[in-house]
This record gives structure tokens, sequence and C-alpha cells, in this order.
């Protein structure tokens, strides 16, 4: 890498991040914060939303993938989230299939529409 | 000169739509074709546990410092879109662990020559010996171990030396959602540009109309 790239993050459930760190994501070691968050079942909205606005505020950070489900929890965090940078993807998990209609993106872009736009 | 301006700005209007249309279009069949690969993934994650554990494919895994092999370059464009590309890195850690490994460990006694058995005494120290030395070995043995716990080695090499071919099938599946995931990012980013643009031209357009609709009625007059 000539130059050092963005990380790209990743909010999930066990299965997910194990995928994605196996895919080569990750980044953890003593001087800087992971890039990921394992979210179990004993793992609070607040920390989520904590994390969530920590990827956020770095500056090394491209993209954050977060599965919908989890989303959902702190949906008015991300649809607060309007900068290009980083994005924000909305993915499945396997239990919670991906709806189109729940993703803010998608929303913003589909909700623009009427029937009065069409004249 | 006013009616061309108004005509023109419904064309424009209409090609953004359509251009609008067409990436969620491609945006849609995009994120079908991710969530297909995800759930390819992790059905060869599930088959892998099946086949060696379901503790051995889990978080208790991941390595105690890992570096990432692939980053994300964001190019901001001219129209106010973000290009997103992924690049992957090289491994280093095969590549170093095999030179690592090369120097062939002696296993036995440091010391030369044949060991004395007969007096008790020279035994326990021997035995001692044989202790130290084994122990003196014993940090020979961990930079080996800390060498293959280099932080940008394959992940796979977490969960164990052999690991069965659905959990490479896994990874593959993985490393191909990565890329998509940039493609989608930088086509959410084209989408939202083109809602903002398709809105300010929607707001231009009963100005221009006005303004048409006087004209005419001038040059009428």
């Amino acid at each position: 890498m000539t130059a050092r790239g963005k990380l790209i993050a990743v909010i999930g459930d066990e299965d997910t991040c194990t995928g994605f760190l196996l895919g080569g994501v990750g980044e953890l070691n003593k001087n800087r914060k992971p890039n990921f968050l394992v979210v179990e079942k004993d793992t609070s909205v607040a920390e989520i939303e904590e994390t969530f606005k920590s990827f956020l505020a770095r500056n090394d950070i491209g993209i954050i993938l977060i599965n919908q489900f989890i989303a959902e929890m702190i949906r008015h965090a991300i649809d607060g989230h309007m900068q290009s940078i980083p994005a924000v993807l909305e993915i499945p998990s396997k239990e919670h299939p991906y709806d189109a209609s729940k993703d803010s993106i998608l929303r913003r872009a589909k909700g623009m529409f009427c029937a009065e736009d069409f004249r | 000169m006013v009616v061309s301006e108004f005509e023109e700005s419904s064309l424009l209007l209409d090609e953004k739509l359509l251009r609008f249309m067409d990436q969620l279009e491609l945006l849609e069949e995009k994120r079908a074709a991710l969530n297909s690969l995800i759930e390819q993934g992790w059905f060869s994650m599930s088959k892998a546990r099946y086949s060696i554990g379901n503790k051995r494919v889990s978080a208790l895994q991941y390595a105690s410092e890992i570096e990432p092999l692939v980053c994300v370059h964001a190019r901001t464009l001219d129209n106010g879109e973000v290009d997103f590309c992924t690049e992957r890195s090289k491994q280093k850690g095969s590549n170093e662990a095999g030179k690592e490994a090369t120097p062939i460990e002696d296993i036995g006694p440091q010391e030369e020559g044949v060991r004395r058995r007969n007096k008790p005494k020279k035994n326990i120290t021997e035995k001692k010996e044989g202790e130290e030395a084994s122990s003196e070995k014993a940090p020979e043995v961990t930079p080996s171990r800390k060498s293959d716990q280099n932080p940008q080695q394959d992940p796979l090499k977490w969960f164990g030396i052999l690991v069965p071919q659905t959990l490479k099938q896994a990874q593959s599946s993985f490393m191909q959602v990565i890329e998509l995931s940039a493609e989608i990012a930088t086509l959410q980013t084209a989408v939202l540009n083109s809602r903002q643009e398709l809105k300010q031209c929607r707001k231009d357009k009963p100005i221009l109309q006005e303004s048409s609709a006087t004209q005419l009625e001038k040059h009428s007059d």
C-alpha cells in the first residue's frame, strides 16, 4: 500500500465479525482501538451507539458495515449521519434478513417521490 | 430564450431522473449480490464449525494483535460523489515465518560428549543440567511462537494449521463481499448526490416555468 488507506469498520454479531475479520479488515493492537465490535446479547445499546459515534469521529475509517438489526437499535444516530465519509452500509444477519424499507440510505433516496413529482 | 431554458431544464430533469433510476436499480442488484455472498460465507462457516467444532470458529480464536490486510481509498469527485476502492496488501507473515523457520531447531542436550550414568550425585547434577538446558530452550521456542502470531498473517491461521476447505471458501466469500461493499458505498453516495440534484432542479422548474409563461404573454401581445 503506497498511501495508507482507510479502514473498514464492522459492528455486527459474532458470525459477521468473524467473517469480515477472515476477509482481512480487522485491526487490533495496544496503541489503537479496534475497528470492530462484536455485539452479543448482553451488549448495551449505549455501547453500540458510543462505538458507532467513535467510528464516525475517526478520520481513518472509510466504510462502516453494520448488521441491520443493530442499526435499528441506533437508527436515530444513523439517520443523523449525513456525510459521505465514512459510508454506512447496512447488512443482513443470520437471523434478520435485509429489509430495504428499513435502510436509511434507501429511505432517503426513495422518500422524495410523490405523484406530483412526475408531472 | 426563456422558453428554451425551460425546455432545457425539463430535459435535464428527465435525464437526471433516468440516471437516478438506473443508479437505484444497479444499487439493488449489487445489494442482492452482496446479501447472497454473505449468506454463502455464513453457510461455509457453519460447515467448517460442523467439521472442526463450534468453539474453533469463534471470537475466541481471534489473534491478540491484528493488522488490516485490506484498506479502502476514498476519492471525492468534482460533482461531490465519492469513489471507494479497496486495496489488499500482500501478506508478509508467511514469507517472514518461512525465513525464520529455516534454521532447524536442535533437539537434545547442547553439551557434546557421552553422559555418565553411574554416580547418583552426578546423575542429579546432570538432571539439573538437563532441566537448565530445557529451560534454556524454552526462550528459543517462544520466538518462533511469536513469529506465528505475526499481526499481518493470514487470518485463517488463527483457526489452526490445517483448516477445512469450507473455511477457506468462507474467507473467499467475505473477500468478495468487501470488494462489493466498496462498490455499493460508491453507488450510495451517487444515489444521494443525484437525489440532491433532482431536488434542486425541481425547485428551479416552477420559477423557469413562470418566467417562460410571462415571456410568452409578452410575445403574444
